[in-house]
């Protein structure tokens, strides 16, 4: 599809790509760029080598970037649909291919103990390497390309952009950023010369080397953990459950923050036993302190047959997995919730007041309960 | 037990001195192989018994190896052309793939007029994707729209070639082409997605007739193309039946692969096995015994 669009027709582009993530009915507090710097338009795929890949006989390549290992032969493409061999050699087509972006708060991704209130400039290009039949965002992450509307938006053009929107963060989010790896990797090196912080918001299907190299450039990390049942991966995301848990571990492991969400389905992924038994294995593996949020489902994309996800639902899966041990267990969208706000694990008190994206108080100084003094996990400065 | 008629019909004359496909002679062996699936019948007769004079036929084919491994123009604007003539109206018959670009690489010209054989990509002006998925089974996909909304009747014009990951490509899987998302369909060998994408409305309720361009076949290490494994076989397959004719694909190509000493495609751990789920959803036959094989040289 030609990419042949002004001014206007991108300010709609952008408020349709806004709205993919809207998921409650209060209207998210964020706006889609559609100036500075000047947007280029453009439609051809980007052809820049990828990385993580071995050159097999025959032109025959295999991808090495995620679990899938896809072999592909001369002008074939990765399940992602954004990579492709082209006489042996292995390309993204998607590298500064921008589909989406957007000015978000960074509660939005969410991030609830990583710089609260503060903005992100955030992107994200087509493609997917799941294929998750409840896909919030599919309109971008399922597609190829050529099938949205891309704008040419290189390494450099984000990082300015950022800054003249006076972004702090640059969060690589919406489709799944570890198919447009080597743009975020460039983006995030550049951000991070000039001050900037980089957030990104993955499914986590992704291989332990190039996970280790994207940690030593970004920040924070949300990993959406769709279940805790290989069962459910197979079926309704068409992957594998065990390498998210090690992409978590290693994250949890490394100097970068992390935040789990996990949106719950009725009736396909919210059976409290198997919540216990993920919140057990989160605190055994990965400690108490990082975030988890248990997200609203809202019918969409192939699952349309499935009610919202009842409230009480997400209190009690709340209630479950602070039972056992979690510090910082969050409900998400719905907004006004007090499941949206953050308690101290010591004094119990309310440091944190969040409503939608919205701040309306912090009681944190130094990273720490103004009440006792207890230490909050996250990255507060 | 009835059994699915499948002809095959072959010509030594099929390519020019340039290596082309001859157009005269592909006529003369689609022409051939319409009569043996009539019996009796003349080819005519027999397109407008499967294809009402007046409907928008839709002729799909692959342009995916481009120049190298594809149904090549030489072979569907002849073929188009003619059934265009036969059902009464030349623009009632759509030629085309996923892309303008890939057709276009493959050496077709472009045409969306009414007055003439049309020929152009999903991704042509005005046409795209349609914008709610098709949900069926484990398929769930948006439909071209020139598949959906433009024809009533479709024409699977496929290539045949060994498919690392689903054994054979032939009619069937051409049907990928009918979809935005192919590359989500390429797991567990591609069943049982190709076999639910060939059952969904959109495709089984307007598929009329496969015909399997075995003219140069990819036996081996495709569906890329690899000269050194692709061979001038000259043939085509034809059938009403769309497992039937894919499943004689399947043994043209085994063939091939014994006669230049490769394993099976079992053997390689990748028979089609997309062709037994699409028996049991009732499509067709995979069982060779079912399947009656008519087979002449032109």
């Amino acid at each position: 599809m030609s990419a042949q669009i002004n001014r206007r027709d991108f300010l709609k582009f952008s408020l349709v790509g806004s709205s993919l993530f809207l998921a409650g009915k209060t209207p998210a507090p964020s706006w889609p760029l559609f100036s500075s710097p000047p947007l280029s338009e453009g439609a051809e795929l980007s052809w820049v080598e990828a990385r993580y890949y071995e050159k097999l006989p025959d032109r025959e390549i295999k991808c090495q970037l995620c679990p899938r290992f896809c072999q592909l032969g001369d002008k074939e493409r990765g399940f992602c649909g954004v990579r492709e061999n082209k006489d042996g050699r292995y390309y993204t087509l998607v590298y500064g291919k921008v589909a989406s972006l957007n000015v978000d708060p960074i509660e939005k991704k969410p991030f609830f103990h990583f710089l609260p209130g503060s903005q992100a400039l955030s992107l994200a290009t087509a493609g997917c390497n799941l294929s998750c039949r409840f896909c919030q965002n599919w309109e971008i992450s399922q597609m190829r390309p050529e099938q949205v509307r891309n704008i040419n938006l290189p390494p450099e053009a984000v990082v300015t952009t950022a800054e003249n929107q006076g972004c702090p963060v640059i969060a690589y989010t919406y489709s799944e950023p570890v198919i447009f790896y080597e743009f975020m990797y460039d983006t995030s090196l550049l951000a991070r010369r000039k001050g900037l912080k980089n957030v990104v918001v993955s499914a986590g299907y992704i291989n332990p080397q190039p996970l280790a190299d994207l940690l030593k450039v970004v920040e924070a990390v949300k990993i959406d953990l769709k279940a805790f049942n290989q069962d459910f991966y197979h079926q309704y995301v068409r992957g594998e459950l065990q390498p998210v848990l090690e992409t978590i571990k290693q994250i949890a492991g490394s100097p970068v923050w992390l935040e789990i969400v996990y949106l719950v389905i009725p009736t396909l992924n919210d059976n409290p036993e198997e919540i216990r038994k993920m919140c057990r294995w989160l605190k055994t593996e990965i400690g108490p302190d990082y975030p988890l949020h248990f997200s609203r489902f809202h019918p969409m994309y192939l699952i349309k047959n499935l009610p919202p996800t009842p409230v009480s639902t997400l209190e009690k899966l709340r209630q479950i997995a602070l039972e056992e041990g979690l510090h910082y267990v969050y409900v998400g969208n719905v907004p006004g919730h007090p499941g949206e706000s953050t308690y101290c694990p010591n004094c119990g008190k309310l440091i944190i007041e969040r409503y939608g994206y919205t701040i309306n108080k912090i009681e944190i100084s130094k990273g720490k309960c103004r009440f006792c003094g207890q230490k909050i996990a996250g990255v507060w400065s | 037990m009835f059994k699915s008629r499948v002809a095959i019909v072959s010509s030594k004359n099929a390519f020019t001195a340039d290596n082309l496909p001859d157009p005269r002679v592909v006529l003369r062996l689609i022409r051939k192989g319409l009569e043996l699936l009539a019996g009796q019948a003349a080819a005519e007769e027999y397109i407008l018994s499967l294809i009402p004079p007046g409907s928008n036929l839709g002729l799909k084919i692959n342009t995916i190896g481009r120049r190298a491994l594809s149904t090549l123009p030489e072979t569907a604007v002849a073929i188009g052309l003619w059934l265009g003539k036969t059902l009464g109206q030349e623009g009632r018959v759509v030629i085309w793939d996923r892309t303008n670009e890939e057709l276009k690489d493959t050496g077709y010209k472009l045409s969306t007029s009414p007055e003439t054989l049309r020929i152009f990509g999903t991704d042509n002006r005005g046409v795209g994707y349609q914008t709610d998925p098709v949900i069926h089974r484990n398929i769930g996909s948006l439909f071209s729209r020139i598949q959906a909304e433009m024809v009533n009747y479709s024409i699977s014009l496929a290539i045949l070639k060994d498919h690392g990951l689903a054994g054979v490509t032939a009619g069937l899987k051409n049907y990928f082409g009918a979809i935005h998302n192919p590359n989500k369909y390429h797991d567990t060998h591609c069943d049982p997605y190709v076999a639910e994408l060939f059952d969904c409305p959109l495709v089984k309720n307007k598929h009329r007739l496969t015909i399997i361009d075995a003219l140069k076949v990819q036996y081996h290490r495709g569906p890329s193309y690899h000269p050194q494994w692709a061979e001038k076989v000259q043939k085509f397959i034809l059938s009403a039946d769309p497992v039937a004719a894919d499943v004689v694909g399947w043994k043209l190509i085994e063939e091939l692969r014994a006669r230049k000493g490769l394993p099976s495609l079992k053997e390689e751990g990748r028979e089609p096995a997309y062709l037994f789920t699409a028996e049991r959803l009732g499509l067709g036959q995979a069982q060779l015994e079912n399947i009656e094989i008519l087979e002449e040289e032109v």
